[in-house]
């Protein structure tokens, strides 16, 4: 008893404290009027950084799915699209959630906290769309079609002007960065699988996976990203993506050599086939 | 090579792209010429103002006089700042001038702390307001997208003014005034309380508030150490 008695008047006697000098502080309204003010922008903040999250968790799903598509160029099975739109409901849902807290003098106050989110669903839309059509989907396509998930159908027919939620450049282009590692793995299991390096459009011969690979990897190493966080990110991301090339070449190196020798219908040998391996970590 | 490319991009993709990389950039060096304007302003102000550590209560007039007059220079560049970046949303850029737009507050808020207690009941804290009239800038905004002052670019500045006012109680007594440690003990333990009913996350703001505890202790002892030896002016 004695001992907790003693732990109590100790929790009691800061409280006491904290509140007589409350009381005769004069600045306590000012400092009510921060709270309340700094409470509801963590509450924007911690909203933004929930749904980054759930967005990135639904995307990197979109992004497995599509991993198991065996063509390139033509329009999804329809079991493949409707497997994919829980998923989108998940990222339109969260979208939704927090176009509120990105608009005016907030659209860009939140930035940090969402643009994960937004560099995976970028990720998971234009592998999709790759897939699907052979094409890269632009900076213009792809903010549209966020803008329009992150609005409400009503809305949607009203205003066309309604900014939803806003992609910013920068997104858009560490998103496109990541697309080069989907396609890398997509272009490996195809060889793995086919022993062919899968082609976007068959009219035309000179085109594979690969040489729409080095198309993305030429323009982005062509892109200057000036001085700032971005350019910090878009330099790691740029590391990765040459490796992400060059596994693919060297795939491509090992089907062209050891591939002549093969007998039709002879299938790579996984226990052998250790630059496989090294490709898939 | 290059018919591929432009079967599988549409052409101007990237170009489009760099062309908007490259206005930011140019906002951003625009920016930061003026930022660092008022940067070398600010540090004028500082260097006047510390001048108050070796200066009597009694003889702060000219001091003060001289960091108005620098703050009146701040204020034309703030005013500049917040024309260029009025044109841009806020939160893109304002990491470039947040820090500074900090000691500028810092500068604004010791200078009308000295003005205030030196007059007898004088006001010895500017509200946010009162620092945004003197910035000549709004402050906390919301309703529209333009320059000010935020929340939390004034409540760090806040911790600095207590952090050079621990320093002033010590150097206070040094110059033989008495009842100045007084003012700031009970000053820093007003901020103090207020700084206690607002739920900080861990952030700088965080960081920083946890200092104050310090302060108010650092002061308190100046004046325990005063009122032992019978030094406390009588009230």
């Amino acid at each position: 008893m004695a001992t907790k008695r003693s732990h109590a008047t100790m929790e009691g006697k800061p409280t006491t404290l904290t509140s007589s000098n409350t009381a005769s502080s004069p600045y306590m309204p000012q400092f009510e009027h921060f709270r309340a003010e700094l409470d509801s922008h963590h509450e924007r903040r911690e909203r933004c950084i929930k749904a980054s999250r759930d967005i990135t968790a639904a995307s990197k799903k979109i992004i497995f799915t599509l991993q198991r598509v065996r063509t390139l160029g033509e329009p999804l099975e329809r079991k493949i699209a409707a497997g994919n739109e829980p998923y989108y409901a998940i990222i339109a849902a969260q979208l939704k959630a927090v176009c509120g807290d990105l608009q005016g003098l907030n659209a860009h106050r939140y930035a940090r906290n969402i643009s994960g989110g937004c560099q995976e669903y970028i990720e998971a839309a234009t592998f999709e769309h790759y897939v699907a059509t052979g094409k890269l989907l632009s900076y213009a396509e792809a903010a549209e079609q966020m803008r329009v998930l992150a609005l409400e159908e009503a809305e949607m027919k009203g205003d066309t002007r309604h900014p939803g939620v806003e992609l910013t450049p920068e997104d858009y282009v560490l998103g496109v960065y990541d697309m080069t590692g989907e396609l890398m793995r997509f272009a490996i299991t195809a060889m793995a699988t086919n022993g062919k390096l899968p082609v976007p459009d068959v009219e035309d011969a000179q085109r594979s996976i690969l040489t729409d690979m080095r198309a993305l990897r030429s323009a982005l190493e062509g892109l200057e990203p000036g001085h700032g966080p971005f350019a910090k990110d878009a330099e790691k991301k740029m590391q990765v993506m040459r490796e992400s090339v060059e596994k693919v070449e060297r795939a491509l190196y090992g089907l062209v050599v050891r591939g002549a020798e093969r007998p039709a219908g002879w299938m790579p040998d996984t226990s052998d086939n250790t630059r496989a391996v090294e490709v898939e970590t | 090579m290059s018919t591929n490319n432009a079967e599988m991009m549409q052409t101007g993709i990237f170009e489009d792209l760099q062309r908007k990389i490259d206005a930011d950039s140019a906002v951003k060096d625009a920016l930061r010429d003026i930022v660092q304007t008022l940067e070398k302003q600010d540090r004028v102000t500082q260097s006047v103002l510390s001048r108050a550590h070796s200066t009597k209560s009694a003889d702060l007039e000219p001091v003060l006089a001289a960091a108005e007059a620098s703050i009146k220079n701040e204020v034309e560049t703030i005013q500049k700042l917040s024309e260029l970046a009025s044109q841009h949303p806020y939160y893109k850029f304002n990491y470039s001038w947040t820090r500074t737009m900090q000691d500028a507050c810092l500068s604004v808020m010791l200078c009308g702390w000295l003005k205030g207690s030196a007059q007898d009941a004088g006001k010895q804290l500017l509200s946010i307001e009162e620092v945004g009239q003197v910035m000549n800038v709004p402050v906390n905004l919301k309703d529209r997208d333009a320059f000010h002052l935020t929340i939390e670019e004034y409540l760090l500045a806040l911790i600095s003014l207590l952090d050079e006012l621990a320093r002033l109680a010590r150097n206070s007594v040094t110059l033989g005034d008495h009842r100045r440690p007084i003012l700031i003990a009970q000053f820093i333990k007003d901020v103090h309380a207020g700084f206690q009913i607002l739920n900080l996350k861990n952030d700088s703001l965080r960081k920083r508030s946890d200092g104050i505890k310090y302060r108010v202790k650092e002061v308190e002892d100046v004046v325990y150490d005063l009122s032992l030896r019978g030094l406390l002016p009588k009230a």
